[in-house]
């Protein structure tokens, strides 16, 4: 089982030097002049050039691409040309909102997903069938934006339960992380929420109707307990994967609830460098949203055979 | 002076949150008790509006750059920086120009020395004493280092220091536009000798105004009152700016009592909020532009009459209402009627019929195809191109409108690849600034590519007179020569939009959109 890690890990840093190429290409061949950018039109064409050597744009863009490689694999990812911030602390400035946004969400979408997919499962064709497949339907169709001002008007306006946006630190302020915390993980969480429902309901489907279900009924095991023990064991596998997945997404930023919230993540970050033709923040912020899909993806793999011992992992000799 | 098309460009779509008391927990490391005013509740967290007079908090809609006023180019870092830093003269609400870190000023015979008495007794946020090599230091720095606003001393040939008190501003032709190129805005502000080497100016502020940057975090900025300021030190504790860029959110907030005040007013909800009690609405005309330019390197667009026609065919009207939801009022030039370098000329009543004959004239094709370049950085540009596309239809003009992100928008004008265009300066004060590079020959900022001898002598001219009077009357009439040519085909001046908390007393809405909190009293 190291051993395969070790192998996914190699297999993971040749994605990542691939993801840098394609992304450094990408920037070289969309419109816009990160300099131009930077300084309007005010500037003067003398301001322009002396930006443009200092930001060593003018370099031949493998030499670029080759200067940044070897800075970043010593840690240094560069400095912004928008704000003359290193990029690392750029980002490390926004992963504590990401993180709690992205995990409150799947919190949501987790709470929505696993009773509503299971009581669809186990009353198939019935209301509450209805009712799952209706909400999930709504949850995937409602434009968050929509959503997330719907819900400051209702809970930050007109009922005033809650801030309407904005961040606090759970270190500062766990009271009033969990406050914030509220509105947009609910946003975000709604539609993986609906993703996941959908899963949660044809995985306990196809469980209930194995083999071992059916024995397991027919010992005379409690019904409660076939479902904790035999079904839902079983059905977690699959929605791991998806949940993985969705985490992923979460974690990379989901721009238009950050927007709406005043949430101070990485999607934010990434928009912005996009905007403003920022090649060393995006480059920097594409290369953090593929080691976490990475990551994520290989903790998904290796928790496989934690849920599911029958899964081993051996290196293919 | 034309301190921007574009300050706020990269601001896109801002970001935000209002982490409250930023890096700094309470932040108020190190506040002395202002004069006991505060107690012991000085620099305060948020919501303690007592005695002490409590925590300011803003939401703005965009998120700053950076806090190097030197070298940010953002509208939102320069709303921070207004109460930060200072510069040696600054602009009243009127656009006048009256003493800050400079008591008095006098300018020789000849119009080329300018000498500048400094303030006494006024410290920066370090504890440090301002002097006139702090003078020389901040203004060599951007011209040395070539920065943004370099371009403003374009006519200065040395800054000298001759004793602590005072600094001297020799210059290379006559500059009457110098106090507006040096006080204008804050990108011109005084930092202390040494410090761009000494601390990092991106993130940190070392400023002489009336408060301190005390931490800056993703979600927003805390600012503290700094009780050793030269003038009456400000009324609140601190004020804690908040990047909110969704409206609803930040009028939500401003209704809960959340936020004090925002900026975050989309023209289209004025007149939803004017009866609103719970909210103080401010409205004032500003000094800002939005006109449409036609590319004059490029035929049939070099043709003046196709221009006029075009300038014809426009009901500005039904612009302003489409752009601004009205919040605007429409002007044929460039400066705004409340400025006192406003001339009255408009020649362009809409006329469908001489429009169709003139561009049915000088057109390439029928009807003639225009691309109009516009970005959704600034939504009203697109809003007015679908109004100006309708009306132009019907004269012999098919307008395509070819919507770009910013950074791309930008590239194409420095290229010239481009029909037409429409945007907006903004924060101008001098009429250098509303016309000069804009319409000189080889003004570094005239992309539309416009080159009239005459007016280059107008506006050269203009530059240099000394003489208050002598120079309206010369830039009125490049204005007018501006306009019947159609160098830039003018629209509207909007209005500034902001909203407060009733009760909140103090503030000033300005119309060259400087935010100061200086003298602002929060609601009791």
């Amino acid at each position: 089982m190291s051993r395969y890690a070790l192998r996914r890990l190699a297999q993971s840093v040749a994605v990542l030097l691939g993801v840098s190429v394609l992304v450094f290409a990408i920037m070289q061949l969309v419109p816009g002049d990160p300099v131009r950018a930077a300084l309007g039109q005010q500037a003067d064409p003398e301001t322009y050039q002396a930006l443009r050597e200092r930001a060593g744009l003018d370099d031949p863009v493998p030499q670029q691409f080759v200067t940044w490689i070897a800075h970043a694999v010593t840690g240094d990812f560069g400095v912004s040309f928008r704000s003359g911030e290193t990029v690392l602390s750029l980002i490390l400035e926004r992963v504590p909102a990401t993180l709690s946004l992205a995990l409150g969400a799947i919190v949501v979408a987790l709470l929505i997903a696993i009773p509503l997919g299971t009581a669809s499962a186990l009353r198939p064709r019935k209301p509450v069938d209805w009712f799952a497949s209706l909400s999930s339907q709504a949850g995937l169709s409602v434009p968050d934006f929509w959503l997330g001002i719907m819900l400051i008007l209702v809970f930050a306006g007109t009922l005033g339960w809650l801030p309407s946006s904005g961040y606090t630190p759970l270190t500062e302020d766990p009271a009033g992380w969990l406050e914030h915390l509220i509105l947009p993980a609910i946003t975000a969480g709604v539609s993986s929420g609906a993703i996941l429902t959908r899963f949660v309901r044809s995985s306990v489907l196809e469980s209930l109707g194995q083999d071992h279900v059916r024995t397991a009924r027919a010992k005379g095991m409690r019904a409660r307990d076939v479902l904790t023990w035999h079904v839902l064991r079983n059905a977690l596998v699959p929605l791991v994967t998806v949940g993985g997945v969705q985490l992923a997404y979460l974690l990379s930023g989901v721009v238009v609830v950050e927007f709406v919230f005043a949430w101070p993540g990485l999607g934010q970050l990434a928009f912005q460098a996009v905007e403003s033709r920022d090649y060393p923040v995006l480059q920097g912020a594409v290369l953090l949203f593929a080691v976490i899909f990475l990551l994520v993806n290989l903790v998904v793999d290796l928790a496989y055979a934690r849920l599911d011992p029958r899964i081993t992992y051996r290196s293919a000799r | 002076m034309n301190r921007g098309k574009v300050r706020g460009q990269v601001l896109a779509f801002a970001a935000i949150a209002l982490v409250s008391a930023g890096c700094g927990g309470g932040g108020d490391v190190d506040v002395d008790d202002p004069a006991g005013t505060g107690g012991s509740d000085s620099g305060g967290d948020g919501g303690s509006e007592n005695a002490g007079g409590g925590t300011l908090v803003a939401a703005i809609s965009a998120q700053p750059d950076q806090f190097d006023p030197h070298k940010t180019q953002a509208y939102a870092s320069f709303q921070i920086l207004e109460n930060v830093y200072d510069t040696l003269v600054v602009p009243d609400a009127e656009g006048e120009f009256q003493p800050s870190l400079a008591t008095e000023w006098t300018t020789s015979e000849d119009g080329l020395t300018w000498t500048f008495t400094l303030r006494d007794g006024v410290t920066f946020h370090d504890g440090s004493a301002f002097d006139s090599a702090d003078v020389v230091y901040s203004y060599n720095r951007i011209i040395d280092e070539q920065l943004a606003n370099a371009y403003r001393f374009a006519s200065v040939a040395s800054i000298d220091a001759p004793d602590p008190r005072t600094v001297t501003i020799t210059l290379s032709a006559p500059t009457p536009a110098l106090l507006d190129n040096i006080g204008g805005f804050k990108g011109m502000s005084i930092i202390p000798e040494g410090a761009a080497d000494a601390t990092d100016l991106a993130t940190t502020a070392i400023g002489t105004g009336p408060f301190t940057l005390e931490g800056t975090s993703a979600g927003g900025v805390t600012l503290a009152r700094y009780a050793d300021y030269w003038g009456d030190p400000a009324l609140v504790d601190g004020v804690e700016f908040q990047y909110v860029s969704e409206p609803a959110a930040a009028l939500t907030a401003l209704r809960s009592g959340d936020v004090h005040w925002t900026d975050n007013v989309p023209p289209q909800d004025i007149e939803g909020l004017e009866d609103d009690e719970e909210i103080e609405l401010g409205v004032t005309p500003s000094v800002d532009y939005w006109y449409l330019a036609m590319n004059q390197a490029k035929p049939p667009f070099d043709n003046r009459d196709l221009r006029r026609g075009v300038a014809f065919g426009i009901d500005r009207d039904e612009v302003t209402e489409a752009a601004r939801f009205g919040a605007a009022t429409t002007n044929q030039s460039a400066i705004p009627e409340q400025s006192l370098w406003y001339h009255e000329y408009a020649p362009f009543e809409h006329d469908p019929d001489q429009a169709t004959e003139l561009i049915e004239q000088a057109a390439t094709a029928d009807p003639q195809p225009m691309g109009l370049m516009v970005t959704d950085e600034y939504p009203e540009t697109v809003q007015a191109a679908q109004v100006i596309q309708a009306q132009l239809a019907e004269v012999g003009v098919d307008v395509g409108i070819e919507q770009e992100t910013f950074a791309t928008w930008l590239d194409r004008q420095a290229a010239g690849d481009y029909d037409a265009f429409l945007l907006g300066w903004l924060g101008n004060l001098d009429p250098f600034g509303f016309y000069h590079a804009q319409h000189v020959c080889e003004g570094t900022s005239n992309f539309q590519g416009y080159c009239n001898p005459e007016v280059d002598e107008l506006l050269n001219q203009a530059a240099a007179e000394t003489d208050q009077d002598a120079r309206k009357a010369l830039y009125d009439q490049a204005a007018e020569i501006i306009v019947d040519d159609v160098s830039y085909l003018y629209l509207y001046n909007p209005d500034v939009v902001q909203a407060w908390a009733p009760g909140l007393e103090g503030y000033e809405i300005r119309a060259d959109k400087a935010i100061n909190f200086e003298t602002v009293r929060l609601p009791e």
